[in-house]
């Protein structure tokens, strides 16, 4: 099969997905170094909200906390592999693992919006809307105007 | 001499739809996409929020939402906001004000000139975007039509000079003419920001109708499609400079950096100058940023001057670039 030229937009989407695993990464880190010191958090100084925020997050369950994690593990993995595909312009490696990381993306943003209080980002609000942005943008994109170019 | 019997409107238009079409494919389009949805998304988040707050905390002591309450206090937090934003108020006034000590003439440097404006005009404009209008999507407008002109360059740096750059316009001008090209992709250019601007403020405005319920429908409609049309039209001299930068230098890279440090720089200047000599303020007016919030005047005279102004800087730069891109080496 002839080899198509790479084109521009598929170079920015890996891209994007390169700097997004990154950022999966750093809150993979921020957030086991905030649940390994939310217990000892001092609460007496805060403000109501403040402290009903802490409060929700010292009384998550284990099973929230390995959702979390298991969460932005499978999508920072998602997020570089897919990325990798599209550079390559690889079938299995950037169409199907980049649609297996934009259903995961979706189905996460609305398990979260559901299960998390208020106080912890949970419930529909716009930034759930934002967290939408780019798994929809990768779905349509990938099954539409890239979809001829992820065939090595 | 610029030649514009050259144009071929068939050709414009065929240029135009297909690179309109092929813009994400291209790249600046996606990374524009990404952009203005998450910047605009994150400035309705954070003018929505508060209210979203309150609107939980009246639920839980109250029971229920009490929304003649929730838009009075909008008017409250925002008038002074709207005021320094607006350029009416400057930042000591409004802190006079609250204190009993009022100075009424004192402008602060993003205000229009200070003939144009007086205390009750002053405050009928506030009390128009704040009270007659929905004031949520009022803020909203307000900070899209501050931020989007930094974001639009990301869209339009590479208009002609990717293919400058790489001599492939010679084999496009064995079929068309230079004008068929310069103004079909600014056409183009200008499409998919018109676009990318109706999606972003329809989500916005869907989600303050059905989600958060204060404003009547009509009104929110309304009121949305003028600050679409706002948006859209104040776009239109920032592309067309970044049509000129496109024109004129051979790197993409370096278009896309020139194009930011026009559009910033230009406000920059006014500012850090206006500081040292009140003239240089008026160097803001090389671009769009002087009167910009005028397209959300209450008068119509007034939006409708600034929508005119708009069209007038932008065929003023426009052929200023197309005046280079004619006569060059390509």
């Amino acid at each position: 099969m002839q080899e198509r030229e790479r084109p521009g937009g598929l170079t920015a989407l890996a891209v994007i997905n390169f700097v997004f695993a990154g950022f999966s990464v750093l809150s993979l880190l921020g957030t086991a170094a905030f649940f390994t010191l939310v217990d000892n958090i001092p609460t007496d100084q805060m403000d109501a909200a403040q402290r009903a925020q802490i409060e929700a997050l010292q009384n998550l369950g284990t099973g929230a906390l390995v959702f979390i994690f298991a969460i932005n593990l499978l999508s920072g993995l998602l997020l570089l592999l897919s990325g990798i595909g599209y550079l390559k312009q690889q079938k299995v490696l950037g169409w199907m693992v980049g649609n297996a990381y934009a259903v995961v993306s979706i189905v996460s943003s609305v398990v979260s919006a559901m299960m998390f209080a208020r106080e912890l980002g949970g419930g529909f609000n716009i930034m759930t809307i934002v967290g939408l942005v780019y798994p929809i943008l990768t779905l349509v994109l990938i099954n539409t105007t890239f979809k001829e170019d992820l065939t090595n | 001499m610029i030649h514009l019997k050259t144009l071929n409107a068939a050709h414009i238009r065929l240029i135009a739809v297909h690179w309109s079409r092929h813009a994400v494919r291209g790249g600046a389009g996606l990374v524009y996409l990404m952009i203005a949805l998450v910047f605009g998304l994150s400035v309705a988040h954070m003018v929505i929020m508060p209210v979203e707050q309150l609107m939980t905390v009246q639920e839980r002591e109250r029971g229920q939402v009490d929304p003649e309450a929730v838009r009075n206090m909008i008017i409250t937090v925002g008038e002074p906001i709207t005021q320094f934003v607006l350029g009416l108020r400057s930042v000591e006034e409004i802190a006079q004000q609250d204190t009993g000590h009022e100075q009424p003439n004192a402008r602060n440097f993003v205000g229009p000139p200070q003939e144009a404006t007086n205390d009750a005009g002053s405050e009928s404009w506030t009390d128009f975007l704040l009270e007659d209008r929905p004031a949520l999507l009022s803020a909203i407008f307000l900070l899209l039509l501050f931020g989007m002109p930094f974001a639009i360059s990301f869209l339009a740096f590479n208009q002609v000079t990717g293919d400058i750059q790489s001599h492939g316009l010679r084999y496009l001008l064995l079929r068309t003419e230079r004008g068929n090209i310069y103004f079909g992709r600014f056409l183009g250019t200008a499409a998919f920001s018109t676009a990318v601007t109706a999606v972003l403020i329809a989500i916005i405005t869907l989600y303050l109708g059905l989600r958060i319920q204060i404003y009547p429908a009509a009104a929110l409609a309304g009121w949305a499609i003028h600050g679409f049309l706002a948006v859209a039209i104040l776009m239109l001299p920032y592309i067309a400079v970044c049509s000129i930068v496109s024109a004129s230098v051979d790197s993409p890279f370096l278009s896309l950096v020139l194009a930011k440090l026009i559009i910033g720089g230009v406000l920059l200047f006014a500012f850090l100058g206006g500081l040292k000599w009140e003239a240089v303020k008026l160097v803001k007016y090389l671009l769009p940023w002087g009167w910009q919030n005028h397209l959300l005047h209450p008068e119509p005279s007034h939006w409708l001057a600034a929508g005119l102004a708009c069209l007038l800087y932008t065929g003023v730069f426009l052929m200023l670039g197309y005046a280079r891109f004619d006569t060059r080496d390509l």
